[in-house]
């Protein structure tokens, strides 16, 4: 470590030196530029911001005007609404059955959430405790971790088949489907955390003669919880988004989830955009409210997932 | 002790959960001696008449529960649910490739013993015939109405500028070139969509290339280099009247345009009319036969089957399934279905002809129709989007590398087809 | 009495690991197998089939069609890779600096990340449908008065754009938490040295970081590969086929168009391409870091 930042820092420091040392009476005008600086920069950022902004505007826009008020020119599709009116989002929630369709995503990502935590952290805590010393264990770490390389699209065709088979072609099999999914990514976060917990403590209880799987849940699943945080917030946003699991394993049922919706209705939205995009303000919502109040602990979970993965 | 009392908690809990979450998704089997019917029909357009059949068939029958699905994307649906081997009852589908590669499968119920198929016109029963790859005892499908396509016009527009209804190519494009010239648009293709770039395809081809083509392929008796050279040619001449760009706009925004009097004139079929309706219910549309020939009398109208019922083989109630087909076929019941929808009922019997028809009455009436030939394309070769690579395709030799992948593709396509129909004429000989 | 208690312990161990051990085999592993023996049939995913040897792997590699699907796939992947790193790591080291509404803009750049991409897709499809050529007419732009979605070179683009505008946000958070590791004093160090910027980013910044850009750079490779709600909602594969990706020619064909043995060939082949880039990607950029 410390070599590097040697080698790093040397070619930097032969040229300007002298130059440095004989502007640094003068402190005021480089405050000024970082000021600038830090103007420009914020500047840029919030400009940026538009970006992001704009098709959200765009999207709550239509889903309040009526199909009249659409024209083909920019401020018809710009422009707001000149009557506020929630109608278009009462026949979108009625014709998506919005509430059943919104029940079903929640249960769907609740569940897979609780078990994810569940499941994910049991294994990760057996396998980040024992792999270091038992082959066996290494072996299943890797076995399980390499599922991160399989893409979905490979696994589709025989689930469908395979879940029809053992009648999980509905909610329940989505949710152990994802169970599956995220188990690489979080067996390999819950095992990674294990490095951070110290022995000690599982040796205390050890001695006071507490069994393995009572330590473990009264003990060390307590102390994971930064990291149940992290699993829960990823795997809530994977599933949550997720298109195609449920297309393609419930497809036909009368069940379907909140995005799915959005694909199933395109005909009956036909081309009333307003109605559409009542229908995909509605769709998001959930998520932007949810994000608007925990959005630290949201981008600080999807931090921590990231950096130790 | 403790520990298994921890197991044995967390086991029943996730049990507890694992049955309510089953049994949520299946609560509906309950009733005694009532049966359940499902049907599931691919135009998720005509969920409104199919919701009205349903409820007058439940509301008419105690013992019988019918349920029909019309969901969107319908066919990857009932594909789906083919894999998984979870089968409706009876399927409402398009008399196409998908129905014939369905029955090569073996997947379809052989009821040729329900009486209704004597009220059904010969022609229909024939057209599903052809639709078997291999020759096949039996009937399996039950011909519900059938469509026809060509091109739709606004009629006022047609009216007060005086243009007539084109009976020969040439005439078209006179046409066409009038009306340019008045400065509106006069066709609205839609091509975003790649299954819109069929319906001018099959309209024009129904008129230039015999009807059995993709068999004639099959036993090597021809090319489509040769039979398409003309249709390939003149689709791309529609391209010149159409609005600028039509990759841009999807068939919703064709109808749209179209209900809106964007443009004089929509290559479709008939089955756009009730979206088109949807838009602008006081709309006179009317509708001709694709004038594809310099000769009138050597034009067809393009008409196929675009809704039949099969009955999915091993189903447990056929007795309830026949009264639901029986209810199907009441002249009450196909009369809803037209109201709501339009097309040709493929019923004998006095049924009024919806207005928007009236244009290629003549050819009904006279039997002057043939089938769509992309009911005789296979689904994966994508047919649809090779036709728009085609006509954005800029380059000179266009047509011809086109039709040399069309052979080309066809033969990979269907070689496994191609294989076994001539084993089977071996067998015949 | 010891003995029993450590027999009992490494139990628990594996009962703490079967349920996800079996659900992992049951869902990942036996459909990966079946999945693999059906590209040995002609099977089309209903009735009977029969096996056919290699001919699927044989025809993939002559199919015009599949190829279309890697080199799209690929050229989307490569440089939205790249532009999804470069925007990032911008956005990262703007968030990271010392400016004002820091939280509030870095909530609104995360923003995209946790839209779904299919709603997103059709948003954006009417934006690029309608709006954009509407504002291009209006300003006379010509070559944006038409969708860029209808044209076969530019569709992809489209596309592009959307999946980038969603990518961007995991990635500079994750570019946010790195930046954050690095020490201030090591900056401190520099300044006095007086750096000029890009001398302080490409020989301090850009070391340290170096790990954080080889999450990413996996991370952002896979996701883009696989792309297919941005697909679905968008192009459908068009115009002209030049939006196929290889997620969406699987599922088309092999659900919808009765290719199911044929695509799981594709997909088999899939799988080896992703493991291959992968094992690739962490081998160069492990030599990278030592190198740096």
């Amino acid at each position: 470590m410390s070599e590097k930042m040697i080698n790093v820092t040397e070619p930097v420091a032969t040229e300007p030196v002298v130059t440095e040392t004989e502007k640094k009476p003068s402190r005021k005008p480089k405050t000024n530029k970082r000021k600038a600086s830090v103007f420009v920069i914020t500047a840029f950022l919030i400009i940026g911001c538009i970006t992001i902004l704009f098709p959200l505007y765009i999207t709550i826009v239509i889903a309040l005007k009526s199909p009249s008020e659409m024209t083909n020119d920019i401020s018809g599709a710009l422009s707001l609404p000149q009557h506020f009116s929630l109608d278009n989002f009462a026949e979108a929630m009625r014709v998506t059955d919005f509430w059943r369709s919104l029940g079903n995503s929640v249960l769907i990502t609740g569940a897979s959430i609780v078990l994810s935590v569940i499941i994910h952290s049991m294994a990760g805590y057996a396998l980040g405790r024992n792999m270091n010393r038992k082959k066996k264990f290494k072996m299943i770490y890797f076995y399980i971790v390499s599922g991160m390389f399989v893409p979905f699209a490979i696994l589709m065709m025989p689930l469908v088949k395979q879940t029809s088979i053992l009648g999980l072609d509905n909610m329940f099999g989505v949710i152990l489907l994802y169970t599956v999914f995220y188990m690489p990514m979080n067996v390999m976060l819950y095992s990674g955390y294990m490095k951070n917990v110290p022995l000690a403590m599982e040796e205390a209880a050890d001695i006071d003669g507490a069994s393995a799987w009572r330590t473990y849940w009264t003990i060390i699943f307590p102390m994971m919880k930064p990291m149940h945080a992290t699993v829960a917030i990823l795997t809530a946003l994977g599933t949550w988004n997720d298109v195609m699991t449920p297309l393609v394993i419930m497809s036909g049922s009368e069940n379907t989830t909140l995005p799915l919706a959005q694909l199933n209705f395109q005909t009956q939205f036909g081309t009333n955009y307003n109605l559409a995009f009542a229908s995909y303000l509605l769709a998001l919502l959930p998520i932007l409210i949810l994000y608007i109040f925990c959005q630290k602990q949201i981008i600080g979970g999807v931090a921590t997932g990231a950096v130790k993965g | 002790m403790r520990k298994s009392r921890v197991v044995i908690s967390l086991l029943t809990a996730a049990a507890i959960s694992v049955s309510t979450l089953l049994s949520g998704c299946s609560a509906d089997s309950g009733k005694d001696g009532v049966t359940t019917v499902t049907m599931l029909q691919y135009k998720p357009e005509a969920v409104k008449a199919f919701e009205k059949i349903e409820k007058l068939f439940n509301e008419t029958h105690d013992d019988i529960q019918l349920k029909i699905e019309s969901p969107n994307e319908a066919m990857t649906v009932l594909k789906t649910r083919l894999i998984r081997e979870d089968y409706p009852d009876i399927v409402g589908i398009g008399g196409d490739m998908n129905y014939s590669n369905f029955l090569d499968a073996d997947l379809f119920e052989d009821i040729s013993d329900i009486e209704v198929i004597g009220e059904i016109k010969p022609a229909y029963l024939k057209m599903e015939k052809e639709l078997e790859l291999l020759p096949k005892e039996g009937t399996y499908a039950l011909p519900y109405v059938s469509n026809a396509a060509g091109i739709l016009y606004i009629k006022e527009m047609f009216d007060e500028n005086g243009w007539e209804i084109p009976e020969t190519w040439s005439d078209f494009i006179a046409l066409c070139d009038e009306i340019k010239k008045t400065g509106t648009d006069l066709l609205y293709l839609g091509y975003k969509d790649t299954w819109t770039c069929l319906a001018p395809w099959n309209a024009l081809a129904v008129g230039l290339a015999p009807s059995d083509v993709c068999s004639s392929v099959n036993a090597g008796k021809t090319t489509f280099a040769a039979e398409y050279s003309e249709v390939a040619e003149k689709i791309k001449v529609l391209l010149d009247y159409a609005e600028p760009n039509p990759y841009a706009y999807s068939y919703n925004d064709a109808c749209t345009a179209f209900a809106r009097g964007q443009s004089a004139m929509f290559p479709i079929g008939s089955y756009a009319v009730p979206q088109i309706l949807s838009v602008n219910p006081d709309m006179n549309i009317d509708s001709f036969t694709f004038p594809a020939n310099d000769k009138e009398e050597d034009n067809v109208l393009n008409s196929g089957i675009d809704l039949h019922f099969s009955v999915m083989k091993g189903t447990k109630n056929k007795e309830a399934v026949y009264e639901v087909l029986r209810f199907l076929f009441k002249d009450e019941t196909v009369q809803i279905y037209l109201d709501e929808q339009g097309g040709v009922p493929c019923k004998e019997g006095d049924f009024e002809l919806p207005d928007f028809l009236s244009g290629m009455e003549q050819y009904i009436k006279n039997d002057r129709m043939s089938d769509f030939h992309d009911h005789h394309y296979p689904s994966e070769m994508s047919v649809d989007a090779m036709i728009q690579t085609y006509l954005m395709d800029k380059s000179n030799n266009s047509a011809q590398i086109f039709l040399e992948r069309f052979d080309k593709e066809w033969t990979r396509y269907n070689r496994d087809l191609i294989a076994r129909v001539k084993k089977y004429e071996e067998g015949q000989k | 009495m010891k003995n029993k208690k450590v027999l009992s312990k490494r139990m628990t161990y594996v009962v703490m690991i079967a349920p996800a051990l079996i659900l992992f085999i049951l869902f990942n592993t036996i459909p990966l197998i079946t999945g693999a023996f059906y590209s040995f049939t002609n099977y089309k995913g209903y009735g009977s089939f029969e096996f056919v040897g290699l001919r699927n792997y044989i025809d993939l590699f002559s199919d015009a069609r599949v190829g279309n699907s890697y080199l799209f796939t690929f050229k989307y992947a490569i440089i939205g890779t790249l532009l999804v790193n470069v925007l990032s790591l911008l956005l990262a080291l703007g968030l990271n600096s010392k400016i004002k509404f820091k939280s509030a803009l870095r909530a609104v750049y995360f923003l995209p990340n946790v839209l779904g991409g299919l709603v997103v897709g059709y948003i954006f499809s009417f934006i690029f449908t309608y709006i954009i050529p509407a504002i291009a007419s209006a300003l006379h732009i010509n070559f944006l008065e038409n969708s860029i979605l209808a044209g076969e070179d530019t569709a992809w683009i489209g596309v592009l754009i959307v999946g980038v505008w969603q990518a961007v946000a995991m990635n500079t958070i994750i570019y946010i938490s790195g930046l954050q590791t690095i020490p201030a004093d090591i900056y401190e160090a520099g300044m006095i040295d007086g750096v000029t910027p890009w001398q302080k980013f490409r020989h301090l910044t850009l070391p340290m970081l170096m790990p954080f850009v080889t999450t990413n750079l996996i991370l952002s490779t896979k996701n883009m590969l696989m792309v297919f709600d941005q697909i679905m909602a968008l192009t459908k594969g068009g115009p002209a086929q030049s939006t196929e990706s290889i997620s969406y020619l699987i599922y088309k064909n092999g659900m919808d168009g009765g290719q199911f043995g044929f695509q799981s060939a594709n997909a088999v082949v899939f799988f080896i391409v992703i493991v291959a880039i992968s094992i690739f990607q962490m081998v160069i950029t492990n030599k990278k870091e030592e190198q740096l």
